[in-house]
């Protein structure tokens, strides 16, 4: 059971560099992912737009080993910035967790 | 019949259809020397011009009196061929077709012979129904230009403006005080954000002065004879009885929000209201903080489909279908609650989302705008319970994070109650409508024939009919109008003669025919020699079903064009020389 943290949805999914709201949940994402990275990125944003920040903490190194390479963001249907959004997480987590 | 009858037989090969199959010429061969056949021909296509103007000539130079067409389904070409025979100066009621495609040729495609034999059987059985047909005229009603609208809400309001702007006198019923129905409550309504009570105080202020319409309050329905184009009706308003004269009636009397069970989504805690309720809220909030029982209210969390596409497993009558307006209500309620204050916390809990067409503009609006929308599944539905702190906790299987299970506390649930038909069993006793397994009235045909009820005259529109949008309501509004103007403004309606009619000498007024009518078009009467009581049949109202037939122990009701006798020669000529 995970609390839905509104504070957390304010802090990422509603600012300007995020975007993930448009993800219709089809798994383009995954599907061309050449990290096959365990947590795909339709859930990594899901966790975010639901707020449940220490889902996303969890998977910090997950996080930190997609390569920005956009293969994903290309293959996207509904326009998600899904590097941008992964470099905002990342900026979110250095500047909170890491004090960078 | 005493005089012998001349009648011709048309054979048609359907370019290949039919002759493919069935050997037309064998038929041909057959039914000329058949008794009363006067001439017995073949045609490449029967329905083309040429054969048609071939045919023609040949009724009149061989003086016809009756004529087969053996081709295909009456569906398609029965008026074809009774057109055909009206210019030929033939009664188009002693025109018979036999149907040798669709219930033959394309039938027994594996089997020439028995396809050709059940042919010339069918075609036998024509002819006998043929020789005892009499030249029947339609039934022709004048139409009184007056209509009755039954509920004045948005759908009857519209309808009796444009009726009205048509020419025709409205008769407006309205059960409660005030016109409007629900609309009148409510304030911003998608799409466009125009208020409902704003639209619905400018057309009542409309038909006030509207010299055509008059709008009758705390009015009912009570009684109503007569037939399409010509009803009387009686209406009781405030204990006096108005008799009246229409020749159409509208029922737009609506729907009814859900009513939730105690406990069915969290109903009865403090913090959980219905859709309607929140409207009403956000309405009477303006522009100002949303406040909810003195309180400013910080997280609205809406449920969608309650009451809706419930799930036989669930309940002992469920509603299966989808109300329609709910989704976008919801949405857009959430929009209109943003616009007041941006920084409430909006939560959809949803099994699908049905913002269709434009609406879907809507959804996406609400989506990039921070609203969370979490999907839950019937089988494990959400639960609510009331926090310490007095809001509302819930606790709900999100599918699209992978059922994962999250709690989430809210200061209103809002539920998305949906549509339920009302209860108008003195109405229904009164009109007869039919009404579908969902508890709404049922129209014709959905797609074809939207706003049509099996009782000619009689028209059904807005949510009366099923759950609708206020758009789509005001739609079907205005195809009813349509209908109904078409049948007024020409003046007359010219109905088929399949009616039944009743042998005076044989009746003896049992009553078992008037019981079984599903039409009410029998009544009884004083024959006119006053000698006995017997049975009338009202043939506006008769629809030739024949259901009173086979119930007469008399025998004394046929159904013209389909005599018992016409009946009992078809059988006997398609069995011949079977035993």
């Amino acid at each position: 059971m995970y609390k839905i943290d509104a504070d957390f949805v304010e802090a990422v999914s509603h600012s300007d560099e995020f975007n993930a709201n448009a993800c219709m949940h089809c798994g383009n994402c995954t599907a061309s992912c050449p990290m096959g990275l365990e947590l795909l990125p339709r859930k990594l944003f899901r966790y975010v737009v639901v707020g449940l920040e220490k889902m996303v903490v969890e998977n910090a190194e997950t996080i930190y080993s997609c390569l920005l390479c956009k293969m994903c963001e290309e293959s996207c249907p509904a326009d998600v910035h899904i590097a941008g959004n992964v470099k905002k997480l990342r900026n979110y987590i250095n500047t909170k967790y890491y004090k960078l | 019949m005493s005089k012998e009858r001349r009648i011709g037989v048309y054979v048609c090969y359907c370019g290949g259809n039919i002759s493919d199959y069935v050997d037309v010429e064998a038929v041909r061969d057959a039914l000329e020397n058949e008794d009363g056949v006067v001439v017995a021909k073949t045609h490449m296509f029967t329905c083309s011009d040429a054969s048609q103007q071939l045919m023609i000539d040949e009724i009149g130079e061989e003086n016809l009196d009756g004529i087969v067409v053996a081709s295909c389904s009456p569906k398609l070409h029965l008026h074809t061929f009774r057109e055909m025979a009206k210019r030929a100066g033939l009664n188009e009621y002693t025109y018979s077709q036999v149907n040798i495609r669709e219930q033959d040729s394309w039938t027994h495609r594996h089997d020439v012979e028995a396809a050709t034999e059940k042919a010339i059987r069918l075609v036998r059985g024509g002819v006998a129904k043929t020789k005892l047909t009499a030249p029947l005229k339609n039934i022709r009603i004048e139409t009184k230009p007056r209509v009755l609208i039954v509920g004045a809400g948005a759908a009857g309001l519209r309808a009796s403006l444009v009726l009205a702007d048509m020419g025709l006198t409205v008769y407006l019923l309205e059960k409660e005080d005030e016109p409007g129905g629900w609309v009148k409550k409510w304030g911003k309504m998608f799409p466009n954000n125009k208020r409902g009570d704003e639209s619905i105080a400018k057309l009542v202020a409309k038909i006030r002065t509207s010299e055509s319409i008059t709008l009758y309050t705390n009015a009912r329905l009570i009684e109503k004879s007569g037939s399409l184009g010509d009803f009387e009706v009686k209406i009781e308003v405030k204990g006096e009885t108005i008799p009246l004269n229409v020749g159409a009636i509208i029922v737009t009397t609506g729907f009814k929000p859900y009513e939730l069970a105690q406990d069915e989504f969290g109903h009865g805690l403090n913090g959980v209201i219905t859709l309607p309720e929140y409207k009403e809220i956000l309405f009477a909030s303006g522009e100002d903080k949303l406040i909810h029982n003195g309180k400013p209210v910080k997280s609205v969390t809406f449920v969608h489909c309650v009451g809706s596409r419930q799930r036989q497993e669930d309940y002992d009558k469920p509603n299966l279908y989808c109300s329609r307006y709910c989704c976008t209500a919801s949405i857009h309620s959430g929009l209109t609650t943003r616009g007041i204050d941006p920084s409430i916390h909006q939560y959809h809990l949803f099994r699908d989302i049905r913002s269709y067409g434009r609406y879907e503009l809507l959804y996406e609006e609400a989506r990039n705008g921070g609203s969370l929308f979490l999907r839950y599944d019937p089988d494990s539905p959400p639960i609510f319970e009331q926090a310490k702190n007095g809001r509302v906790r819930i606790q709900v299987k999100d599918q699209l994070t992978g059922n994962e299970e999250l709690e989430l506390e809210t200061d209103l649930v809002v539920l998305a109650t949906g549509m339920v038909p009302r209860e108008n069993d003195e109405l229904n006793n009164v009109l007869k409508l039919p009404i579908g397994l969902d508890g709404f009235y049922n129209e014709i045909h959905p797609k074809l024939r939207p706003v049509e009820t099996v009782v000619d005259g009689v028209f059904i529109a807005g949510t009366s009919q099923g759950p609708k949008n206020l758009a789509e309501s005001v739609s079907s509004a205005l195809a009813s109008v349509s209908k109904s103007g078409g049948l007024l403004m020409k003046g007359y309606v010219d109905l088929e003669p399949f009616v039944a009619i009743v042998d005076a000498d044989k009746c003896t007024w049992c009553g078992k025919c008037e019981e079984i009518c599903p039409y009410g078009a029998i009544e009884k009467i004083t024959a006119e020699d006053g000698s006995k009581e017997i049975a009338l049949i009202t043939k506006a109202v008769c629809k030739g079903g024949g259901t009173c037939v086979p119930v007469c122990p008399e025998g004394a009701i046929d159904i013209e064009g389909y005599t018992n006798e016409q009946i009992t020669s078809l059988i006997d000529a398609m069995i011949k020389e079977v035993v």
